[in-house]
């Protein structure tokens, strides 16, 4: 019975489906299953094979938008209900686009499908300077920091930050990512960050490690 | 173009004039009359002359300008070809455009050893059931020309291997009468006799004259053949450009489409309404090494030149597509490409050779693959694109404004599949996305898929009784057929 309820929920998420993710967690909720159980039973399983199938080529961006969207409506309703413990099994993100960029379509996918991992996600928006990065971390206490570059013109301002957060005595409490169409994983080694992406949904996967680590 | 029902935009490519038609027209009426055509068939002559054709120098038929026209009339203007099951598969008409193999390869790039050999029987299953798996692919042809059985019988075989591996539409050569019938009587038994055959044929016959100005014996009686059992023929010329034809494209396709006028009226004599699709080949000889160039650009304008023709005769009409690389490389994707999209352009509405190499000479499975893919390209840029006031977007464009996007919009949603094309195949992933897989090149990936295919295992694609049948059909044959000689 309560492994049906679970399978509906991940249908939800998957159809990407928000008012009927929503009302299922309510109903839920009123059955007596705990928030926590909720997300990591039902909410979570189904993103995460819609991550598979984006992965394998059987589903598209919009299709797992939608999904991350039914995702997030989810949350939203159980966020209130979670202890601190089980909100930071995802983590919190702070997201930008760097100082100088104002390139924000790699960056807003990426945190879409953060959100839609079970992330929260502070978006900073386009043009992102490095104290306005540190603010943020200290204020949310992010797990990860991900910034985003599209011009080469852009990019050292990605190791600015991360000395900045160094300086703010934050580096060892955050994770750090880079990127965008020119960062590559030698860049992003080379200016210290933790992890690197080449595209949206691996952005995803390494953000969990990053956490898991 | 508006329609005044759909504000459709849709790639229009026309390379003649209505008067340039015209004047081709004349000018392969004025070949025919004047000139006219060697038939070396006494049924044939006999035919010709009882309708007002007269005989000159010997053995020249001149045609009357009123006879060819009169045959471009009662030839059909549509030809509806089935699958082998019953089911529609082809609509020859107007621009449709559909896509297939073509035949006579005579070596095979192995694609399990890496050799390059000599073609064998189970080449032309290989090329058969990777066509039944390409969703592009329409037709089925040989593709190969097997090398390991009795040489008489080499075509029927090819056409009894194709209805043991593939439901879709059947394209074949034949090497004379004798072995066309058997050819014809295989397709009836798969289909449950002659009148299902005639009423849903899913067989078309190739056959040619010789340029120039030629139309032999063997060639004659096959297509009064397809005209009697009105099995849906293809007459169609192969003009070599500087050999068997002028070098000049306009002289190469006056000839050719004077040829394959004559060809029209000797069938439509036979027997008014039969089914002919017609067409010319007008390729280029290579003036450096002699080869028929098919991936040239002078074969698209001459593909496109005579497609505009027979649209405005309103008939059915071929293309072709291919490369003169040996192998599945650069050149191969480059001249499969432009003449794939050329030929959808042209809207000729049965385009084969598809997945050729080597100037006709050369086969390869996963070329089949490739071909399919550029061909699911070209049919999405010949759809074009809807421009109705929900396409439009403005709605779309005022609610988003500056600072959002469109990532997760219902309109993104809701279009998205319809608007853009999804590859199959070709690389869309991020250069490290693309390494963690191997660095795969195009070539690897369409060898590997046509592999996969290969591996899987197959359904019988007809009944254990038509098999025994069909088997039994050919081995009758191929006794009966051994040494005797096809009249050319």
């Amino acid at each position: 019975m309560t492994a049906d309820v679970f399978t509906t929920l991940a249908e939800a998420v998957i159809d990407g489906n928000r008012e009927t993710a929503k009302r299922l967690v309510e109903q839920t909720l009123r059955g007596g299953i705990a928030a926590h159980e909720i997300l990591d039973k039902g909410l979570l399983p189904g993103m995460d094979i819609v991550g598979q199938r984006f992965r394998d080529g059987d589903t598209f961006i919009p299709e797992v938008l939608a999904s991350a969207r039914a995702m997030q409506a989810a949350v939203g309703v159980l966020r209130p209900l979670l202890t601190d413990r089980d909100a930071a099994a995802t983590g919190t993100v702070v997201i930008g686009t760097v100082k100088g960029d104002i390139h924000s379509i790699g960056k807003d996918l990426v945190g879409m499908m953060l959100e839609g991992a079970g992330f929260k996600v502070i978006d900073l928006g386009i043009d992102v300077t490095p104290e306005a990065f540190v603010q943020a971390v200290r204020d949310h206490r992010a797990d990860i920091v991900a910034m985003s570059a599209l011009l080469t013109t852009t990019m050292p301002s990605m190791g600015v930050t991360v000395a900045a957060l160094k300086e703010a005595g934050l580096r060892d409490r955050v994770k750090v990512m880079a990127g965008g169409a020119p960062i590559t994983s030698a860049f992003a080694q080379k200016i210290g960050a933790d992890g690197y992406a080449s595209n949206a949904s691996a952005a995803v996967e390494e953000a969990k490690s990053l956490i898991a680590r | 173009m508006n329609t005044g029902f759909r504000n459709q935009v849709v790639p229009e490519y026309r390379l003649l004039t209505e008067s340039q038609i015209r004047e081709f027209h004349r000018a392969a009426l004025e070949v025919n009359e004047k000139i006219g055509m060697r038939v070396s068939s006494d049924d044939g002559l006999a035919l010709l002359q009882a309708h007002g054709c007269t005989v000159a120098d010997g053995h020249m038929v001149r045609i009357p300008n009123y006879l060819v026209e009169e045959c471009l009339r009662s030839a059909p203007s549509r030809i509806t070809i089935h699958n082998s099951l019953g089911a529609e598969a082809m609509r020859l008409e107007g621009r449709n455009i559909h896509f297939g193999l073509g035949t006579d390869l005579l070596n095979t790039y192995d694609l399990r050893t890496g050799e390059l050999r000599r073609s064998c029987l189970q080449d032309v299953a290989n090329a058969s059931r990777v066509a039944d798996a390409c969703p592009n692919i329409d037709f089925v042809a040989s593709y190969a020309l097997p090398q390991d059985v009795p040489t008489n019988a080499m075509y029927l075989e090819c056409v009894k291997t194709m209805f043991l591996n593939t439901t879709k539409p059947i394209f074949t050569t034949a090497a004379g009468l004798e072995d066309l019938q058997v050819i014809v009587e295989i397709a009836e038994t798969v289909v449950g006799g002659a009148e299902p055959l005639r009423a849903k044929p899913c067989l078309i016959h190739y056959s040619e004259p010789t340029p120039p100005l030629t139309h032999s014996y063997g060639a004659v009686r096959k297509l009064f053949y397809c005209a009697d059992k009105q099995v849906p023929v293809l007459y169609v010329p192969g003009d070599v450009l500087g050999g068997s034809a002028p070098v000049t494209l306009a002289g190469g396709l006056v000839l050719a489409l004077a040829e394959a006028q004559a060809g029209i009226v000797l069938h439509q004599l036979r027997r008014k309404g039969a089914p002919i699709i017609s067409g010319v080949a007008a390729v280029p000889m290579d003036m450096r090494t002699s080869i028929m160039a098919y991936g040239s650009p002078e074969f698209r304008l001459t593909n496109s030149a005579y497609s505009d023709i027979f649209h405005w005769y309103g008939l059915p009409m071929w293309s072709t597509v291919g490369t003169d690389a040996h192998v599945l490389d650069e050149q191969a994707s480059m001249e499969h490409a432009f003449s794939t999209l050329l030929a959808a352009l042209d809207g000729a509405n049965l385009i084969h050779d598809c997945g050729y190499l080597g100037q006709g000479l050369v086969g390869n499975p996963a070329m089949i693959v490739m071909s399919d893919e550029i061909i699911s390209y070209v049919k999405r840029v010949v759809r074009g694109f809807t421009m109705e006031r929900e396409q439009l977007a403005i709605d779309e464009i005022r609610a988003t404004g500056a600072a959002g996007n469109y990532l997760a919009s219902e309109h993104t949603m809701k279009f998205h599949k319809q608007e853009l094309w999804r590859p199959s195949l070709v690389n869309r992933d991020d250069i490290e996305a693309w390494k963690q897989k191997g660095s795969p090149t195009y070539g690897e990936k369409v060898r590997r898929k046509a592999l996969q295919i290969l591996d899987k295992p197959q359904a019988p694609v007809v009944s254990e009784e038509v098999c025994a049948r069909i088997e039994a059909i050919a081995q009758r044959a191929t006794a009966a057929l051994a040494g005797i000689e096809f009249t050319a």
